[in-house]
């Protein structure tokens, strides 16, 4: 999975009929920067959105066959999805638990 | 998936039985300096090497902003006839599977209608 910040929305009327329905978001991928601080990597990623995400959330993405099980049932080889908000993130640390590092 | 914008095609005479009929558009991804230039430090330059070769069946054409898939899900995109429980079989891993009306980026203030 893939941690990310929502930036935004996408729609869009002319899809595949298996993308009816979804709602998207544009999402930036993030990385760790300097001083404890998560810094965007440049990507952007449209992503399926089921769980109520909002611009400005933390969230991790799910892809490939992650994605389709966020949205489905197992067996779900035919939904049309590579990248799905698995989960809204309230906070990251790195290192052990002696010495987290708190990352915002 | 990504978006970007169609930017070529792309022609073969040969090539695979299965992917005769499909057409292929070269799409260039946007980089988050493309639509949100406050949360980065410099622009990114386009080179072709950004280029993604993706299969087409909704009819996009040159100049419009796309939503490209990868892997399975594009097998499955360009095959919207599949019943259920069969699989895809074309032989290609990125696809158009949208064609953008709208997005709208928060923080750089760009409204793209």
């Amino acid at each position: 999975m893939m941690l990310a910040r929502v930036i935004g929305e996408v729609w869009a009327t002319r899809k595949s009929p298996r993308m009816e329905g979804r709602k998207l978001l544009l999402v930036a991928a993030l990385r760790k920067g300097q001083d404890a601080a998560m810094e965007p990597t440049g990507q952007v990623v449209v992503a399926i959105d089921t769980i109520g995400a909002r611009i400005g959330h933390t969230v991790a993405v799910a892809w490939g066959s992650g994605a389709r099980a966020v949205l489905a049932p197992p067996d779900n080889r035919s939904v049309l999805a590579d990248a799905a908000v698995a989960r809204i993130v309230d906070a990251v640390t790195l290192g052990n638990d002696d010495q987290p590092e708190y990352l915002e | 998936m990504f978006m970007g914008r169609v930017v070529g095609t792309v022609w073969s005479t040969v090539k695979w039985e299965k992917l005769e009929g499909l057409k292929f558009l070269v799409v260039r991804p946007y980089h988050l300096a493309d639509l949100a230039p406050g949360m980065v430090a410099k622009p990114h330059p386009f080179t072709m090497y950004d280029g993604v070769v993706a299969g087409d069946v909704l009819g996009a054409g040159v100049g419009e902003d796309v939503i490209v898939a990868y892997g399975h899900s594009a097998r499955v995109a360009v095959e919207p006839d599949l019943p259920d429980g069969q699989l895809p079989s074309r032989p290609i891993d990125a696809a158009v599977v949208a064609i953008v009306d709208h997005y709208h980026v928060e923080d750089a203030a760009k409204d793209n209608a």
